[in-house]
């Protein structure tokens, strides 16, 4: 049962993220959700790739333990936390820009494409 | 040793090299800057007409990136697929094509576009990562670089939409796509992270032969049809399409609709090669059908409404993607019956490969002729622009050729992809073939008021001035016209050689699997 | 064959439609020859039938604006095309809701 307790945490995050996203007005909230996403996606595929008492998947430093995580995911978490910082930086420049022209940070004002 | 088996691999590293270069070429002036940008977009295209003619020659194409083996094999004997590799099959090769032609007609294009601003150096990087970004989807046989190279395009392209940053409408426009598109990129890394969970593998070939349908695979295909439905603007998450469609510079524009059939290319990858038989229910294959009609309908009669001439087109684009959605929804649909594939299926997989083709071709084309509409009157606005065939001819002519082409009439292109649609979804549900010509005659119609505002009528004052566009951009149109007019008088060539080895490719999922996997693992 | 297409219920080929075309076009050529012959340059023939009225030196003052464009049609539909515009907020979070709803209503579809 406490194994599934992390997937539980992504879950939460997950709709944390997701209610933060759909429902708050302000940029700064809404970019604060979209890292959110990003950070339940991140810690999902690190819990994929637990082994329980697994060691660091260095041959060399694991010590005597004969069980390691998984390595994979770590390399494609490590990816994603990069992509997920390019995209934050560029959303809260965007946020910034967006200010500068709108002079408000609600997000039911910027709405001069519509239609 | 020969050098063209690194042509997958070589798709991937000219574009990047002329994405980092670029800078350093922008040192060298405007002339360096330009010479590198024609000279890395052409060479991208030749590498990708290399690599289709390879593949159409030798069968799919594997490409381990720094090793030999896609496997990695212990000493005691356990293998497992954790290589990197590039797979190219039939299909890819012809997505690879298609997108590098409306590339290099983009580059050509913003050649002169942009010369009026000031950054291109950085301009010319986008929009090298954006194509590096775009190959790589369609390059790839690997769900996680798959994710990788969907954030790379994406986040290209939202530098790119959001390039003229001095226009409100295009940060804007830049803020709403990544908004729903990083959102949609991580419903995407969620499903690869189901499909790591439970095989430990993401290479496409391995998961796709260990699949059996279970609760969450089929969580994660719904994560992937959906996330990429909407990176290709199908109703009802198309809303951003017009936005960024209509702010990006034009030249982006053109690659843009290429990037959104790289998705599209992505989502039928899953479908097929990823799910295949496995499919189970016909839920999968009615949902894309519902969502292509959807768009096809929804999309056109917004174009109608529209006052402003990019905006109307990208409307175009959702309709268009509805054709192609709807064409391979019903292929997908006809997938376990042999019988209906033979009947209809395969040919509506047939219309909708060529109209892939078709759609990036043309519709390139027409954001092109309105940025050169944009450039010399300055306005998009089609209340205030009329009369301009007097002083653009060149310009008023492929529009035309594009327009004819988009409106489905014979005898050109559109019509023969729409045609081969229209008989074989007729064959599921009669409806669907109403859905489609309805869209078509709206979608002549909604040209017919472009042509006639923008084009015809008595010559206006304010366009007194208006001359034709510079050489360069001339130039980037009349690469996708000749695309075009080639497609329309050789349409039997095409079929057989172009379109038809990608449906057959998309088909085969044993095929698809055995050409990285050979025997067994 | 390179113009020809089949589609399993029938063919097309683009040859025949340039033919037709060609034929088309001479036909219409030709019929345009046997006009009037009696018509006049630079006389009142020439000038632009404006419903009597004097023509506008701007052609911005007579063209249609493409707002008029179907305006019929637009009207006709007035109820669905003011829900469709409704449809399109421009707000981005509804963006993302219409996307969450989509990819909720699908999974319902495919789990049951």
């Amino acid at each position: 049962m406490t194994g599934n307790a992390p997937f539980l945490v992504v879950g939460i995050i997950f709709f944390l993220g997701m209610y933060a996203i759909l429902f708050e007005r302000n940029l700064i909230k809404i970019a604060i959700g979209i890292t959110l996403l990003e950070a339940s996606a991140n810690l999902l595929l690190i819990v994929l790739g637990y082994r329980t008492g697994g060691s660091i998947p260095v041959y060399t430093l694991a010590g005597g333990t004969r069980t390691m995580v998984l390595p994979t995911p770590q390399a494609l978490t490590l990816t994603a936390i990069v992509i997920g910082l390019a995209t934050s930086a560029l959303l809260l420049s965007l946020i910034i820009l967006l200010y500068r022209h709108y002079g408000t940070l609600d997000v039911r004002e910027i709405r001069r494409l519509r239609g | 040793m020969n050098w063209q088996i690194h042509l997958p691999a070589l798709a991937l590293a000219v574009p990047l090299l002329g994405a980092f270069v670029s800078p350093v070429a922008g040192l060298g002036g405007r002339l360096t800057r330009n010479a590198w940008m024609v000279l890395v977009s052409m060479a991208t295209t030749a590498i990708c007409i290399l690599l289709w003619q390879r593949v159409v020659a030798g069968g799919t194409v594997v490409y381990v990136m720094g090793a030999e083996a896609w496997n990695i094999t212990l000493p005691s004997g356990l293998s497992w697929p954790i290589r990197i590799i590039l797979e190219v099959d039939a299909f890819s090769a012809f997505m690879v094509v298609v997108g590098s032609i409306a590339a290099l007609a983009g580059a050509f294009f913003s050649l002169r576009f942009m010369d009026k601003f000031t950054g291109l150096e950085k301009f010319s990087a986008l929009f090298f990562l954006l194509v590096t970004g775009m190959l790589g989807m369609q390059l790839t046989g690997d769900l996680f670089n798959f994710f990788v190279f969907l954030e790379i395009a994406s986040v290209a392209s939202f530098g790119l939409i959001a390039f003229w940053r001095d226009r409100p409408e295009a940060v804007e426009a830049s803020f709403k796509y990544m908004v729903v598109s990083t959102i949609s990129a991580m419903f995407v890394l969620i499903a690869v992270g189901f499909f790591y969970g439970r095989y430990n593998a993401v290479n496409i070939a391995a998961v796709a032969r260990m699949l059996h349908m279970g609760y969450a695979e089929k969580i994660a295909l719904v994560f992937i049809v959906v996330s990429l439905a909407m990176k290709c603007g199908a109703v009802p998450m198309h809303m951003w399409t017009p936005d960024a469609y209509a702010e990006a510079p034009a030249g982006v524009t053109c690659l843009l609709v290429a990037v959104s059939q790289a998705s599209l290319y992505g989502l039928f990858r899953v479908c097929f090669s990823l799910y295949g038989a496995s499919l189970g229910s016909t839920v999968v294959p009615w949902t894309i059908i519902v969502m292509g009609v959807l768009s096809m309908f929804i999309g056109v009669t917004m174009a109608v409404i529209q006052k402003e001439m990019k905006r109307l087109m990208a409307y175009h684009s959702v309709s268009q993607i509805g054709y192609i959605l709807m064409a391979l929804g019903v292929g997908l649909l006809s997938l376990k019956d042999p019988q209906a594939m033979a009947d209809y299926g395969f040919t509506a997989m047939k219309g909708g490969i060529f109209h892939i083709i078709n759609y990036t071709m043309y519709k390139g084309l027409l954001f092109l002729t309105a940025g050169a509409v944009f450039y010399s009157a300055g306005t998009r606005n089609l209340n205030e622009l009329g009369g301009l065939a007097r002083v653009m001819p060149l310009t008023t002519f492929m529009f035309a050729i594009a327009a004819a082409a988009i409106a489905g009439l014979p005898p050109f292109n559109g019509f023969v992809s729409k045609l081969l649609i229209y008989q074989s979804t007729f064959a599921v549900y009669p409806l669907l073939a109403v859905a489609a010509l309805v869209t078509s005659v709206l979608t002549l119609a909604s040209f017919v008021k472009v042509f006639q505002t923008a084009f015809l009528g008595p010559a206006k004052k304010t366009f007194e001035k208006v001359t034709e566009v510079p050489a360069s951009m001339l130039l980037g149109m009349s690469v996708l016209t000749i695309v075009i007019v080639a497609l329309t008088l050789f349409p039997g060539w095409t079929l057989s050689h172009l379109v038809e080895p990608a449906a057959k490719a998309l088909v085969d999922q044993a095929g698809y699997i055995s050409a990285v996997m050979g025997g067994g693992l | 064959m390179w113009g020809k297409v089949y589609s399993g219920f029938g063919y097309w080929d683009v040859y025949f439609w340039l033919l037709f075309f060609v034929i088309a076009a001479g036909m219409i050529l030709f019929i345009r020859a046997l006009g009037r012959s009696d018509y006049k340059e630079g006389t009142e023939q020439d000038e632009i039938f404006y419903g009597s009225n004097e023509v506008p030196e701007d052609g911005a003052d007579m063209g249609v604006p493409a707002a008029s464009a179907y305006w019929g049609f637009v009207e006709a539909l007035r109820p669905y095309y003011d829900w469709l515009v409704e449809l399109h907020t421009g707000i981005a979070s509804d963006y993302v809701g219409y996307f969450v709803l989509t990819v909720a209503a699908v999974a319902v579809l495919v789990l049951l």
